[in-house]
């Protein structure tokens, strides 16, 4: 057996490598320590650690056998410790946990992953993170400022300053929050990445809501009270997914499922508790409809006989209403008077 | 709209710093002395609590211990009759308790019995005196005793839904339910409400109405939980009369290009106003019509009322899409007052629909009463969606009525709506 060189990889508990030490074998030495002393051959500054806790061997089928040599600690190895164990197989990759050090042992036998295509031109501004949050910011900060402007004429630069302020500081505690996860998890602070995924999506969506009621207007359409809920919940959902494939370890599969279960959740809670306390304010009318300018009307409604048809059954809804009531609301307000 | 007058127990009493000397005459005096052993005061008590929860009047009309008051005194016992107890305190200080006949909720009468206590019955007048009469309130005002109160009959209320004797003297809390009395002492009607923020301006329930119920409790025998029933059937009553006056054709006025719902019957009070001042950038002109029909149910809950406000709005200052915005503003739906321990929730439908020249936006919500079967409340908004520079908001607000009837008077209300540039 010739020399050869392993690879001794100290990982954070995310993998990312935090140091590397190369140890050169020799034909006769095909086994290296690890310990806390020096006489070592791979020394790790940590309290649980043994002097000379366990031994690396490499066999000349290239395998990894792992054995503790006499630790309290002993060795974990895929989320189970192992007590003087001997010989037991690493495979390619695998973290072995010492005391609270995590390591990888990489040798020429190893697989490597194959190198991946670099699929983004460092030239291409419109993939540019901080190109697309500029942009999208700004298609933001129109949209607001639109917004505000509709209500007009009210004192206009205060309520626009006001509303960018109000939206500025939750946007960048949201960016801030995906920033930390990012350094945490993947090195990497990425807030142009993360405000770019925010605005874009806030942008698009913002958007895409103010169109679907023109829509409904512009087409007659029944209103649909939920569509703010679900429009939102879409929205989340998208930015989550894009957040957590730049801040986390996940699998984009593992991704989109978080992307589509946590709205899901969200916006049924929030549904739910939009609706019981609808049912506990009997004054309470959702209504919908947004009145745009009349050129914009482009289908002919329907006859006012379908919608009494159709407001008939209101009665069912009301007294079905009703008798989801809890009893308990039937103590009310005392009477404390003279008649 | 005058409600029955309500004073709460915490309310400071205002002191004159000097005494003040009473506004009778000398029949004052001797009508009072007549009346005095004929008159009760009728005390509410919640559970067994010995302070009392409300009190009113009582007055004498028949042998035997019936007496009469307003229907709003005893209506908690006869909704709640496990949780409530009645008893009487005479002038003199004698008690007992007391027991409700009969109820007539559209005139706010009841007839009650007075458990060891019958004293000769006053005489009832069902004439109306006429106006300029002189006339007499009696009762137990903020619970400080018996009292009179001198006035005048204005005879009957000129447009009022319910027939109500206007009355121009003081009526106070606590005196509802006792008599008001004409110059010989006869009773003419009885005290029932009074504009809590205006001077000497009361209404007394005609005694011809007294005078029926009184026949009527006399020959019908008590059934359980029959005078709740009573009080529902009345509603509904009430409810199907005050729909049925505002049958036919719904009279629209012009306003602005758009014909809209006007004053639709003498009994509704209708006012219209704006802002006058040229610079603003949207002009509204409201229109607010009232029925002075409410019925008083219980406390917090009215019956068998409507109300309906229009607003016209223009602009010359704003563009369309900003105009539409303050347009979708005024469309709002809200103000509808109700109280979980009446109600439930709404239940809406809304749409684009095609009027008479013009599409609208049509908003309709209906909830229905807990404990009153049968009857609804109902918010309307309508919204003119044709104009660029001027258009309206209908507001409809209707308590208390049946389902059938209230959509049928929906639909003329929003049918009778018609742009006539």
């Amino acid at each position: 057996m010739s020399a050869a060189t392993v690879l001794i990889e100290i990982c954070s508990v995310h993998g990312r490598v935090l140091a590397r030490e190369r140890i050169t074998l020799t034909p006769d030495t095909h086994t290296f320590t690890i310990g806390r002393s020096a006489q070592a051959d791979v020394t790790v500054d940590d309290a649980y650690v043994a002097a000379i806790h366990a031994s690396v061997e490499i066999t000349p089928e290239g395998k990894l056998l792992v054995s503790d040599l006499g630790s309290i600690n002993g060795i974990v190895l895929s989320g189970k410790r192992y007590r003087g164990a001997r010989d037991l197989e690493l495979a390619n990759g695998d973290m072995l946990k010492i005391g609270h050090t995590r390591l990888r042992v990489r040798t020429a036998h190893e697989t490597l992953a194959p190198e991946k295509p670099d699929q983004i031109e460092p030239a291409s501004i419109a993939r540019n993170p901080a190109f697309i949050a500029i942009v999208a910011g700004l298609a933001c900060v129109a949209q607001l400022a639109y917004n505000e402007w509709l209500g007009a004429p009210r004192d206009l630069a205060a309520e626009i300053v006001g509303t960018l302020i109000t939206a500025m500081l939750a946007a960048s505690a949201w960016v801030a929050f995906w920033a930390l996860l990012s350094r945490v998890t993947q090195w990497e602070w990425r807030p142009l990445r993360h405000a770019a995924i925010l605005l874009g999506v806030a942008a698009v969506f913002i958007a895409l809501d103010g169109l679907l009621q023109l829509a409904w207007f512009a087409f007659s359409l029944p209103q649909w009270s939920v569509r703010g809920v679900v429009v939102g919940a879409i929205a989340f959902g998208c930015a989550l997914y894009l957040h957590l494939s730049y801040a986390s370890n996940m699998s984009a599969r593992s991704a989109a499922l978080v992307a589509c279960i946590v709205p899901a959740l969200l916006a049924g809670t929030g549904l739910w508790v939009l609706e019981r306390r609808q049912m506990r304010d009997v004054n309470n009318i959702v209504t919908s409809l947004r009145i745009y300018p009349p050129a914009l009307r482009l289908r002919s409604t329907a006859p006012v006989e379908a919608f009494f048809r159709d407001a008939a059954e209101l009665r069912t809804g009301a007294d079905a209403k009703r008798a989801a009531m809890p009893e308990e609301d039937e103590a009310g307000e005392i009477k404390d008077d003279d008649t | 709209m005058a409600w029955p007058i309500v004073c709460y127990a915490q309310a400071p009493v205002a002191v004159p710093d000097q005494p003040v000397k009473a506004a009778t005459s000398d029949s004052a005096s001797s009508i009072l002395s007549r009346v005095r052993p004929a008159v009760i005061q009728i005390k509410g008590f919640f559970g067994s609590n010995a302070a009392h929860a409300f009190h009113g009047t009582g007055f004498a009309v028949a042998p035997e211990g019936v007496f009469m008051t307003n229907y709003h005194v005893v209506a908690e016992k006869v909704l709640y009759p496990d949780k409530y107890r009645l008893e009487y305190r005479t002038a003199d200080g004698k008690t007992g308790r007391v027991t409700v006949v009969a109820i007539d909720a559209r005139h706010d009468l009841a007839v009650v019995r007075a458990v060891g206590h019958a004293p000769e019955p006053l005489k009832l007048e069902p004439k109306v005196p006429a106006m300029g009469s002189r006339a007499y309130s009696v009762g137990f005002p903020l619970d400080v005793g018996l009292t009179i109160t001198e006035g005048v009959s204005n005879g009957r209320v000129e447009d009022s839904f319910d027939p109500r004797i206007h009355y121009s003297g003081a009526i106070n809390g606590g005196m509802s339910g006792g008599p008001a009395l004409g110059a010989a002492g006869e009773v003419i009607g009885v005290n029932v409400s009074g504009y809590i923020f205006s001077q000497l301006v009361a209404f007394l329930v005609p005694a011809e109405h007294a005078q029926a119920l009184l026949e009527l409790a006399l020959k019908r025998k008590p059934v359980p939980g029959g005078l709740r029933k009573d009080v529902l059937a009345q509603l509904r009553g009430h409810a199907a009369d005050l729909l049925g006056a505002l049958d036919g054709t719904m009279p629209t006025q012009t306003n602005a290009g758009y014909a809209l719902p006007a004053r639709l019957a003498p009994f509704i009070d209708c006012k219209a106003a704006g802002d006058p001042a040229p610079d603003q950038p949207v002009q509204i002109v409201r229109i607010h019509c009232t029925a002075k029909a409410g019925l008083y149910v219980q406390q917090g809950l009215y019956g068998g009322n409507l109300f309906y406000s229009h607003y016209l709005v223009s602009t010359s200052k704003l563009d369309a899409w900003r105009f539409a915005r303050k347009l979708t503003d005024r469309t709002a739906a809200s103000g509808a007052r109700g109280s979980r321990r009446h109600v439930g929730p709404f239940a809406c439908e809304d749409r684009i629909v095609g009027l008479k020249g013009f599409d609208a936006g049509v908003l309709v919500c209906v909830r229905s009463y807990r404990k009153l079967e049968g009857l609804y409340d109902f918010t309307v908004r309508v919204s003119s969606l044709n104009g660029s520079k001027r258009g309206f908001a209908s507001h409809l607000d209707m308590y208390g009525l049946e389902f059938e009837p209230g959509m049928r008077f929906i639909r003329r209300y929003v049918e009778a709506m018609e742009w006539k540039p």
